[in-house]
């Protein structure tokens, strides 16, 4: 199944590092073979319950996600006939590019196999698990999708390889939790994602995780959006790791705009180098990068945002918020602006700080306690209006962030 | 003094490690309204503030009572909680924090009274404020308002208002005043920091006691007409010099 000049790139590739983020030594985690299983396998299971609880998924939301992978097992669940009946299509991106000529046509065209280490490894041992979604063209599925990427055995590798193609004028709400059993649990996670959305379609996708203090996790991300078409990315991570690295790029094209939210919750002893990238190839292409960060413990936090100008008239602005909630934490904002046209008007703000004194005083002069003044503070740094975001999605997020709000000492 | 709320006894107030106020007395019985007095700088919000229990402001020797509770080391929520509430002078701006939000926690905490919450939230023009980032890019009249609000809304014991009239216009003036009219009403015991002229021209008749601070002490505790006047007349050290024989 694999093609042969890829194959050849990614072996060359497997010890190339990634350009941010420490290196990890990836001989140590096991690969499993993928294998199709019956709902009530692994959905009864406690450390399921475990990780998917920890994500604010309820095992009735597991039940009706559309996707579930559980280390490498996997199913797609009851929801998909009525989401079939409409033309969507979820399975595995094994079967879909044993199936279908469009999966077959867009894998591996937005990242390249050998882009790094990461990528390499999943491409040639990752069996091409992961999901595959598929809006057909005008077809707006307005129930959010839920797909469930869990760990619950140690040192799982765990090799994705995801793809959501929403056709010219389609839309379709994404949700993908990804989550460990066990907070001290050592594991890999590479998901390898790309995006296509079409002409004047709208894809909104939020990505929530809880990770473990072992967890080494390198997302790889690429978003191709075409004419007229909408990108909404909401991501939160709210757990401990072992490292994070991930910096998904978004490509636009005449008229198509972006949102990408990031909320990044730094804690124990990780390492959070989060980015986003958006060129504005198109023009009346517009992007907005927006991020809070904030750390905890001794954890590293670097926010990168990155936005490449290349044709005009268009629009690009960044904001990068960081908030340390210990002495011994660290923030970074890299914001980077590249204009290649005149008529490209890009922008970014960056600020990190601490949780100002006058604010916990007054609040307490209202009654707060300090527990409670600090929490409501945090919640507030962390609310971003982010209007595109579906009401269900957006009871997620709260969920999330009042976790996050209500633990946030330092 | 049978009905009295609050009671400072023999008060040294200090900022950060220094002394500001000297043997502060103060007596405040339930329903009435104080008006505190005083040159800038003379300790006004240091006083309002070290009876709230606001750091860095403290009462190092004497006690602050409340309903004859000794609070004089109660941390500033815990005296929130027995009743005793400042209303900032110039509150920090929050983002993210919605108005709504604090009300909705105040409902909680303090089962507030919502026929009460409801009138004082027409009187100071609240509802417009709701979906608001707490004070963020408000005018002086809406910050104002709002704090007076978020003060006097729990119903406490006693409210201290530092200058709520400071930097408003008229409109949000004649309002504030009538939201403490309203506090009154229901036995709030309002103790207020002032400058204008106007303010104090309209709470003449509401006002049980004016006191005086000057150079560090509380010179003078007496009747509005007593007070008020000879302020107007000699400023604030003629009428300290003339009130407490100050040289």
């Amino acid at each position: 199944m694999l093609n042969k000049n890829m194959a050849e790139a990614a072996r060359k590739a497997l010890s190339k590092p990634a350009p941010y983020g420490p290196d990890v030594d990836l001989s140590k985690y096991d690969v499993l073979n993928p294998r199709r299983i019956e709902p009530t396998e692994i959905l009864e299971q406690e450390r399921v319950r475990d990780a998917s609880g920890r994500l604010g998924f309820t095992p009735e939301m597991v039940r009706k996600a559309g996707y579930v992978q559980v280390n490498e097992a996997y199913l797609a669940s009851a929801l998909v006939e009525s989401l079939r009946k409409q033309g969507v299509v979820v399975m595995s991106t094994a079967e879909a590019l044993r199936k279908l000529d469009i999966a077959r046509e867009v894998a591996w065209t937005l990242i390249r196999p050998d882009t790094d280490k990461y990528v390499a490894t999943a491409y040639l041992y990752g069996k091409e698990q992961g999901y595959f979604i598929y809006v057909p063209p005008g077809v707006k599925v307005r129930t959010p999708i839920y797909t469930c990427l869990l760990i619950t055995r140690g040192m799982t590798a765990q090799l994705l390889h995801n793809i959501i193609y929403v056709a010219d004028g389609a839309e379709a709400n994404v949700v993908t939790g990804c989550s460990i059993a066990g907070l001290h649990a050592e594991a890999l996670h590479i998901g390898v994602s790309e995006f296509f959305v079409g002409k004047d379609a709208k894809l909104t996708f939020a990505m929530i995780h809880a990770w473990s203090k072992g967890a080494v996790v390198r997302p790889r991300t690429a978003v191709k959006v075409a004419e007229g078409g909408r990108y909404v990315s909401y991501y939160m991570i709210y757990s401990a790791v072992h490292s994070l690295q991930s910096y998904p790029k978004v490509t636009l094209g005449r008229n198509a705009s972006t949102s990408l939210y990031s909320i990044i919750s730094g804690e124990g002893e990780g390492i959070y180098d989060v980015g986003s990238s958006a060129t504005l190839a198109g023009p009346g292409s517009s992007a907005e990068i927006i991020s809070r960060n904030l750390a905890k413990g001794k954890s590293r936090v670097v926010a990168r945002a990155e936005i490449v100008g290349e044709s005009g008239p268009s629009k690009g602005h960044i904001e990068c918020m960081g908030l340390i909630l210990s002495d011994t934490a660290y923030i970074s904002t890299v914001p980077l602006l590249d204009s290649k046209n005149p008529e490209a008007t890009l922008t970014h703000e960056a600020a990190i700080g601490k949780i100002g004194e006058d604010q916990l005083t007054y609040l307490m002069s209202k009654g707060f306690s300090e527990e409670e003044a600090r929490a409501l503070i945090i919640r507030g740094f962390l609310s971003v209006e982010a209007p595109d975001l579906p009401p269900q999605v957006k009871l997620s997020v709260d969920r999330v962030t009042e976790l996050i709000s209500s633990k946030g000492h330092g | 003094m049978s009905n009295e709320v609050l009671r400072v006894e023999d008060a040294d107030i200090y900022v950060a490690g220094k002394k500001i106020l000297r043997k502060v007395n103060l007596s405040v019985g339930a329903g009435e309204l104080h008006i505190v007095m005083g040159p800038n700088a003379s300790g006004k919000t240091t006083l309002l503030s070290a009876i709230a229990g606001v750091e860095p402001y403290e009462v190092k020797s004497g006690k602050v009572m409340l309903a004859g509770e000794d609070i004089t080391n109660y941390p500033l929520h815990k005296r929130v909680e027995k009743g005793l509430v400042l209303a900032y002078q110039n509150p920090p701006s929050f983002k993210g924090v919605k108005v709504s939000e604090i009300l909705k926690w105040l409902r909680r905490k303090f089962g507030l009274d919502s026929s009460f919450t409801e009138s004082l939230a027409e009187i100071l023009d609240i509802h417009k404020l709701l979906g608001r980032d707490l004070f963020s890019g408000m005018s002086g009249g809406e910050r104002k308002r709002l704090e007076t609000y978020l003060t006097l809304s729990i119903m406490p014991k006693v409210a201290l208002l530092d200058e709520p009239d400071s930097g408003v216009d008229l409109d949000s003036v004649g309002r504030i005043l009538e939201a403490i009219k309203l506090a009154l009403k229901h036995s709030v015991s309002v103790v207020l920091v002032t400058h204008s002229t106007h303010m104090l021209n309209l709470v003449r008749p509401l006002t049980n006691t004016v006191h005086l601070i000057f150079k560090g002490h509380l010179v003078f505790s007496g009747l509005y007409d007593e007070v008020v006047p000879l302020v107007i007349k000699r400023g604030f050290e003629g009428a300290a010099k003339v009130l407490r024989g100050w040289s």
